[in-house]
């Protein structure tokens, strides 16, 4: 029987460094991860987890794939991307909410066909969908806030975690949608072969998470 | 634009994968016609309405118009045309039959997934014994050990397990789908809120516990003992025990779990459901179970059915292929070509060359990894 050995992709950047403590109160060696420098991969000898370094879509990728075992990633890209993983855990870190915001001048209710600009589609589109309404979606990698201050769109359906962009940039909120919070999403089949495993690190992260 | 690319999601098969392949479809064959099993084979073109029933999970059907208007598709599976083919013809029952041929499926554009994929499968028709699960579990047992010398672990669960439980707890249909749905995906974060509602019912510990049933049957058996059942649950979870039973007994090696927890593979399943899976690979090898109102999307009368899938694909993933053995090649000249043929004959890997000249016979013995033979004596013909 080969070792059982679990393989995590975790979101680099905010994520990651939120997570991080996390891990770590949950007795988890992530001491690698701390002094990466450029790699990618850290393997521990002293535990059967390794970790990867991805970005947040590519989290859902690897795990779709099962090149990964267990994700830990925001729930923004595991609803954008139609994840089909199975969701275990909140770890209740990386909260924010998505938000429907433009200029003050901005009227919700005007009856035509906005255009909105966002960085989800999907999810911008689920949301019109529920409002019953049909929107055209411009698709903005980032600095979603330009958007609706050059014209380019009439609002953004975005993510925020405080309003301070949105509001630094004279944008008003206008309505407010799912919230969002980092996840630990683990991939079918790697739980059916390593549930073992895969369970005990769930329940120590969610006894830090808690607390 | 370049006129020799592939459509997205499309493979050409060549070399080692092409004869991997090959040899287990060569196995399942001959494993099946062994067992009694005719052959059937339908068109990779369906009416899109034989699919009505198909849950397609996160695919999508690859659809074309026919002439006359009507929707044509590339079939996403091979029961229901089957199902379809036994309402539209008269043949008698019961009937065991298996196919082998491609399925297709349009996955997550970009992400690697294939969308043309070989299956085989068995479908057993008109049998409400249980000996007709019994016959998928001895079939995933032999075929496991002969594709890829070990067992597979089979994991058996009820299609109608966890609606008939949840039918017992709450009568909002609702809520009873959206729990089922959060339990199936595992969405713990949803579930949990979920289940609150029932925190004061009886059934709140194993609301709670109901994500992890899965695993060796003897601890999801005894974690149940505790709970007070209703007797249609406490038959079905007989039934499951009768089966593992059984396979301990006829079977003593092999490895058997359960689960409670999971979505059946589609929504026509009505009795036990039955996977194998491996160590490795990234989804199950087997994949069947009991489904006796298939019929009933296409004809008045139902009858029992119990089926099955073999990912063809995914086995040849898994399968290490064995050292090459050594070709020879034969090049000879026309006049000699009775005498070639008997060395071709006589050769465990022999193949012949069409080459003109002996110094192109080298380069297609190279090209081919083989030695080369040369029966012309040095004479090149002409």
């Amino acid at each position: 029987m080969t070792e059982n050995r679990i393989k995590i992709a975790l979101t680099k950047g905010r994520v990651e460094k939120q997570i991080l403590p996390l891990l770590d109160k949950a007795g988890i060696d992530c001491e690698q991860i701390k002094q990466k420098k450029r790699r990618l991969i850290f393997d521990s000898p002293k535990q059967p987890y390794e970790f990867i370094l991805a970005k947040g879509p590519d989290v859902t990728t690897f795990l779709e794939r099962g090149a990964a075992d267990i994700g830990i990633v925001g729930s923004d890209i595991l609803t954008e991307h139609r994840s089909t993983q199975y969701e275990l855990l909140d770890l209740k870190t990386g909260q924010c909410q998505f938000v429907l915001a433009s200029t003050k001048d901005f009227d919700p209710d005007e009856p035509r066909r906005k255009i909105i600009g966002t960085k989800y589609p999907n999810i911008t589109k689920k949301y019109f969908d529920s409002l019953g309404q049909d929107v055209e979606i411009i698709k903005i990698e980032g600095s979603v806030e330009l958007a609706p201050l050059t014209g380019l769109a009439d609002a953004i359906v975005d993510i925020t975690e405080t309003g301070t962009t949105i509001r630094e940039n004279n944008l008003k909120i206008y309505d407010y949608l799912d919230k969002v919070s980092t996840r630990l999403v683990v991939n079918r089949m790697s739980l059916k072969q390593h549930s073992k495993e895969i369970y005990t690190l769930v329940d120590k992260l969610e006894g830090v998470v808690t607390k | 634009m370049k006129n020799n690319l592939l459509p997205l999601g499309t493979r050409d098969e060549f070399g080692r994968r092409a004869v991997t392949k090959q040899k287990i479809i060569s196995v399942v064959q001959r494993h099946l016609n062994q067992r009694g099993f005719s052959v059937i084979s339908t068109p990779l073109l369906e009416k899109q309405e034989v699919f009505d029933q198909y849950q397609l999970g996160n695919y999508q059907m690859y659809r074309f118009l026919d002439p006359e208007g009507d929707t044509i598709v590339l079939r996403p599976d091979m029961t229901l045309p089957i199902a379809r083919f036994l309402s539209s013809t008269n043949i008698p029952l019961p009937q065991k039959f298996f196919y082998v041929g491609d399925i297709f499926r349009i996955s997550r554009k970009l992400s690697g997934s294939y969308n043309e994929l070989t299956q085989a499968g068995i479908e057993l028709i008109g049998y409400d014994s249980l000996k007709a699960e019994l016959e998928c579990l001895t079939i995933i047992n032999k075929l496991s050990k002969k594709l890829l010398g070990k067992d597979v672990e089979i994991e058996l669960g009820i299609a109608d397990f966890a609606p008939t439980l949840l039918e017992n707890i709450t009568n909002d249909k609702n809520q009873q789908s959206e729990i089922a749905q959060a339990l199936y995906d595992k969405n713990i974060p949803e579930y949990s809120k979920l289940i609150q509602n029932y925190s004061t019912a009886s059934q709140y510990k194993l609301l709670k516990k109901w994500p992890r049933l899965f695993g060796d049957p003897e601890s999801i058996f005894s974690e149940l003992k505790e709970f007070d059942l209703s007797t249609e649950l406490q038959d079905k979870l007989n039934n499951l025990k009768e089966i593992i039973k059984w396979i301990k007994q006829v079977m003593p090696e092999q490895s058997i779990s359960v689960d409670l927890s999971s979505r059946a593979p589609q929504s026509y399943y009505t009795g036990l459901t039955f996977r194998g899976f491996y160590q490795d690979g990234n989804d199950y090898l087997f994949s069947g179970g009991r489904y006796d109102k298939l019929l009933a999307n296409f004809q008045d009368q139902t009858e029992p059915a119990v089926g099955m899938g073999i990912d063809i694909d995914l086995i040849a993933n898994l399968i290490t292929p064995k050292q090459k053995s050594q070709k020879t090649m034969i090049y000879f000249n026309k006049d000699q070509w009775k005498k070639a043929e008997s060395k071709l004959a006589e050769l465990d890997n022999g193949i012949l060359s069409l080459s003109e000249t002996k110094k192109d016979a080298e380069i297609e013995a190279k090209n081919n990894n083989a030695t080369l033979l040369d029966l012309t004596g040095g004479n090149d013909f002409d």
